[in-house]
């Protein structure tokens, strides 16, 4: 069944969703490197209202780097200092509603490793 | 407005420090062309995020004494295979020794940040003037629509060139702004990959992973619990000091289920197998990347006036044998090569920059993408190849090399069963044979 996001409704067996961790993002952002552009974000909603139909909002689950939060009043926010500019967001919003540019040369994601 | 002296202009234009950027960029500037290579990280590497190893019969054709200039390889790939992964259980089907003894060996596990910045040092030994820290937002287009520049993120930032060649990775703005491809590639056709890079002392990874000393090293692909049996694979890598260990599942998997990638790796890294290999290691980086898993189905147009597209832009990608790096080298001098074949003729018609096509029909990279067409649809449409066989063969396993003081005959039955049970024997076969269409490209 498609869900209104235009994805597939799927669930794993509850036994299986049990044995997912809960994981603080944030434990992992503290190892990656960036230059921050303070000035000009590279990611931005384009419509909050569009934003606000969408029932599943995949965006919140998918980015790597937990980027996309809910906040209190039911807005997406976009921690776009945290990116690591590999585009899941960019293609996967169903309502294609981010706006995604690559920072200003310089900026972004630095890999100490890779 | 600029008059044409005043334009900064160059005699190739290469977008991106990655893998194939500097390989055509080293090839165009060995013919004597002068060369700019634009990179939009600080230093080039910084942007990428992979497995990985990388293969030494691409960087040979570029470089044939590479080993002489020092890359900043970990380990040499002596040991490489399969891990099948149930939930509590691990099957490992490697290969070791014979071809993988090869020296140097076929194959080196690799950081990115390193490596790239070795990689783009020799091109510039060539003579490549390195661009940093600038992003191509467009290009400059005559009237026709060819290219004859890029347009950048700096001020005056208007570049020349009679050819460009658009490395710039998985997220093909470039390339959709020339209009040789028309979408975005889709959340079903991409993988996303999460790696940890974890510290251990060289000697605790040679214990644990059977490793006789450092210039040995492992790499594997994980199938299994690893993704939770849906559409996705898992990988170790073993580095000189650290541990590459991630996962790759499929975009749409992920929205679809509402799973949150760093928490299926989290999983993975606490499996009871696992665990045990990582414990005690501490976290250097964690990162993400996409991987355009849809190759061939996902190629755009690789050529127009004045312009070409290699590596992940191209969708250079064969997931089941994880090639994609040696793919995006060797386009990268094709490529070059091209640019080098149409300043000898002074034309940069499409009538040229075609030739690019045909020199990839004529490697091994367009006919194994198109080979592999139908590899990425198969898994999608086959998890029982992430679930049902790998538990199948961890059960089946256990159960043979066990003693349970029954009769053998019961024994060979209860693992039948343990098949069946997960998958008729028809649709056993069925599965099979549409694996092998799907590796032969039937």
């Amino acid at each position: 069944m498609k869900r209104n996001d235009g994805f597939e409704a799927k669930e794993l067996p509850a036994v299986v969703q049990e044995t997912l961790p809960d994981v603080y993002v944030d434990d992992l952002l503290v190892s990656i490197k960036y230059f921050i552009d303070e000035e000009q974000p590279h990611l931005w909603i384009k419509d909050h209202a569009l934003c606000a139909r969408c029932h599943h909002k995949p965006c919140l689950d998918f980015c790597p780097v937990g980027v996309y939060t809910l906040a209190h009043d039911g807005k997406i926010q976009v921690a776009y200092q945290a990116c690591v500019e590999c585009g899941s967001c960019r293609v996967g919003c169903p309502y294609s509603n981010i706006g995604w540019q690559l920072p200003r040369g310089g900026y972004g994601v630095a890999y100490k490793f890779g | 407005m600029n008059t044409r002296d005043e334009r900064i202009s160059f005699d190739v234009i290469v977008v991106g420090a990655g893998l194939a950027g500097p390989a055509a960029a080293m090839v165009a500037a060995r013919a004597g062309l002068n060369v700019a290579l634009i990179e939009r990280g600080q230093k080039p590497g910084g942007k990428n995020y992979f497995g990985g190893a990388i293969y030494t019969h691409a960087i040979e054709e570029l470089i044939p004494d590479f080993m002489n200039r020092r890359p900043p390889f970990e380990r040499p790939v002596t040991e490489a295979g399969f891990w099948f992964l149930s939930e509590d259980g691990l099957t490992r089907m490697t290969v070791q020794g014979g071809k993988l003894a090869n020296q140097p060996a076929d194959a080196y596990t690799t950081l990115r940040a390193s490596f790239d910045l070795w990689w783009t040092e020799q091109a510039q030994k060539e003579g490549v003037f390195l661009i940093p820290k600038t992003t191509v937002v467009d290009f400059i287009r005559e009237a026709d629509g060819q290219v004859i520049g890029v347009k950048t993120d700096r001020p005056q930032g208007d570049i020349y060139a009679p050819v460009v060649i658009i490395c710039e990775g998985v997220n093909n703005l470039l390339t959709q702004k020339l209009g040789l491809i028309e979408h975005d590639l889709e959340p079903a056709h991409l993988a996303l990959g999460v790696k940890q890079v974890i510290s251990l002392p060289p000697e605790t990874i040679n214990a644990r992973f059977g490793l006789p000393d450092n210039d040995h090293g492992l790499a594997v692909s994980v199938l299994g619990d690893v993704s939770l049996g849906l559409p996705g694979m898992g990988f170790v890598y073993t580095n000189s000091k650290t541990l590459s260990v991630g996962l790759g599942v499929m975009l749409s998997t992920l929205a679809e289920y509402k799973l949150k990638p760093y928490e299926v790796l989290q999983r993975y890294l606490q499996h009871p197998v696992i665990a045990p290999l990582v414990a005690g290691g501490q976290l250097l980086e964690y990162g993400g990347h996409l991987i355009p898993e849809g190759g061939y189905r996902d190629m755009p147009k690789l050529y127009t006036g004045g312009a070409l597209v290699a590596g992940d832009a191209a969708a250079m990608v064969n997931a089941l044998h994880w090639e994609g790096t040696n793919m995006a080298i060797i386009a990268g001098k094709l490529a070059g090569e091209t640019a080098i074949e149409a300043h000898g003729r002074g034309d940069f018609s499409s009538k040229v920059m075609v030739g690019y096509e045909e020199r990839l029909k004529e490697s091994f990279i367009l006919p194994d993408l198109k080979q592999y067409r139908g590899f990425s649809h198969f898994l999608d449409t086959h998890p029982e190849f992430m679930g049902t066989y790998p538990a199948f063969l961890n059960d089946a396993l256990g159960d043979f090399f066990s003693a349970y003081g029954r009769p053998k005959m019961q024994l060979f039955k209860g693992m039948l069963g343990s098949l069946t049970g997960r998958r008729s024997l028809p649709r056993a076969a069925g599965d099979i044979i549409s694996m092998g269409r799907a590796v032969l490209g039937w």
